[in-house]
């Protein structure tokens, strides 16, 4: 899903470049606010660790295989803000020192692989909390479902991009890029879910830390007790 | 979801005292970002700017005596996508046919999308790829600093080069055990492990990150990061980036 130079239209390419400066921009300027030093070299390492998981690849359907995106791994693990700026510099990283996805659809690989899944599942998380109880299975649930949902938005969103500017034919490509992303999405979603709890069990702190409330006091699995 | 970072890794290749080596980082991101610019906006109608910007790039990597082999294995992740796209010309209804394979049509304007996306994408990957080969990622981040890029992000990447290979080898490691208990996994439903795993590594990994502030504490960090030699832009960065734009933007205007 990094699209490289020359698939999109310049007007593609410079239109989501818009909301990409725009969150991340948001998001240094509130770092700057409220984040101290210390946490620097914590979001850079956490970008290495994002930038590794991706190299983990699992199988799909027919011998293709999937590898993580992290976007809402790091959501729940930073918020989203921070989120949006570690996924921004891991996919800013990509392009430029590996050639992985071109230098001017930066905007819209960060828009479709960082800022996508980074805002829409701390959202989700944010009215989860509203609406829903605060236990360990709706959260879990809710980091699983916008997992899979971040991955089958950013493939939607890469198939209308490139739609739109004209390089493949949105009907046909569509069911195919949604068709295999379900099931990478699958992927994400069982990922997600297993380091979250496994986070749940060992440093419930953490999850606190990334401002999602009240959900390190709610029980927890007696294996948390202990470890904790 | 094809990108696999597997492959050999970034870093300065080829003659690392050459004159395009030793230009300022500032001087080859504009050089090269201007020549991906023009090679992407540039139509199919215009094929023989491309052309240009070719022989722009093979005349910087034999300055830089960057050997082909080394751009061939750097630029290839971009050749699955191209062929993606191949496979849907046949899609491409309307305008006039050219060819026919079985029940599908070849039209003139999927072969012209196919050309064009295909050059373009070279151009762009192929540029990125000779500023990696000629230009540390240090070197770099500092580049895109003093260009006004927000520290906060610069910072972010450095750290995120610097621990990048430790945190892919401690992830090696982790795999290898994995794979010595038998786990091979055929179905996304059974990456539960792998998510498991990520965590063991994300703990290690911040507990790495609050190791790494408290040494830079004690090294006396006080939130600016000391440079000890400052960039300077020299003549040859003038005419590394003068001499791009003088070949490129006037034919870019005429074609």
């Amino acid at each position: 899903m990094h699209i490289p130079d020359g698939f999109l239209d310049g007007s593609v390419a410079a239109t989501m470049a818009v909301p990409a400066v725009a969150a991340v921009a948001y998001g240094v300027r509130r770092a700057g606010r409220t984040l101290d030093d210390s946490k620097v070299p914590l979001l850079g390492v956490t970008a290495a660790f994002i930038f590794a998981v991706q190299m983990l690849n699992f199988p799909v359907a027919g011998g293709t295989s999937g590898h993580l995106m992290g976007g809402a791994l790091a959501a729940v693990l930073l918020g989203p803000w921070l989120a949006c700026i570690v996924m921004a510099v891991v996919v800013a990283g990509q392009a430029f020192v590996f050639a992985d996805g071109g230098i001017t659809a930066l905007g819209a690989n960060i828009f479709n692989m960082g800022v996508v899944g980074a805002l829409g599942v701390g959202l989700a998380m944010v009215l989860a909390r509203r609406i829903l109880p605060a236990n360990r299975t709706v959260f879990l649930s809710v980091a699983g479902v916008g997992a899979w949902a971040s991955v089958m938005l950013g493939a939607l969103l890469a198939s209308a991009q490139l739609g739109l500017s004209g390089t493949v034919p949105f009907a046909t490509v569509l069911p195919a890029m949604l068709g295999v992303h379900a099931l990478i999405g699958i992927g994400e979603a069982v990922i997600t879910v297993a380091a979250l709890s496994a986070v749940l069990a060992t440093r419930p702190d953490l999850i606190d830390g990334a401002g999602f409330g009240p959900l390190s006091t709610a029980p927890l699995t007696p294996a948390a007790e202990v470890a904790s | 979801m094809s990108g696999s970072h597997d492959h050999a890794g970034g870093g300065p290749v080829g003659d690392l005292t050459s004159r395009v080596h030793r230009l300022d980082p500032r001087a080859k991101i504009v050089g090269l970002v201007a020549v991906t610019l023009v090679g992407v906006s540039t139509p199919i109608s215009a094929w023989e700017v491309w052309v240009a910007c070719g022989l722009v790039l093979a005349a910087v990597a034999a300055a830089g005596r960057v050997p082909a082999r080394v751009i061939w294995v750097r630029a290839r992740v971009v050749l699955p996508l191209v062929i993606v796209v191949a496979a849907f010309i046949p899609f491409f209804r309307g305008g006039e046919v050219v060819a026919s394979l079985g029940p599908l049509d070849v039209s003139r304007e999927g072969l012209e999308v196919l050309g064009s996306v295909a050059a373009k994408a070279t151009i762009g990957t192929v540029s990125a790829v000779l500023l990696g080969a000629t230009t540390s990622v240090p070197a770099i981040i500092r580049g895109l600093e003093t260009m006004r890029v927000p520290r906060l992000l610069t910072l972010i990447a450095a750290f995120m080069y610097r621990y990048l290979f430790v945190i892919a080898e401690e992830l090696r490691r982790m795999r290898s055990a994995l794979a010595s208990r038998a786990y091979r996994p055929r179905t996304a439903l059974q990456a539960a492990a792998l998510g498991r795993m990520a965590t063991a590594l994300f703990l290690r990994t911040f507990s790495r990150g609050e190791r790494i502030y408290l040494a830079m504490l004690a090294r006396g960090y006080s939130g600016r990061m000391p440079r000890l030699d400052p960039l300077r832009l020299a003549r040859a960065d003038a005419v590394f980036v003068g001499l791009i734009l003088l070949t490129l933007l006037p034919l870019r205007v005429i074609s």
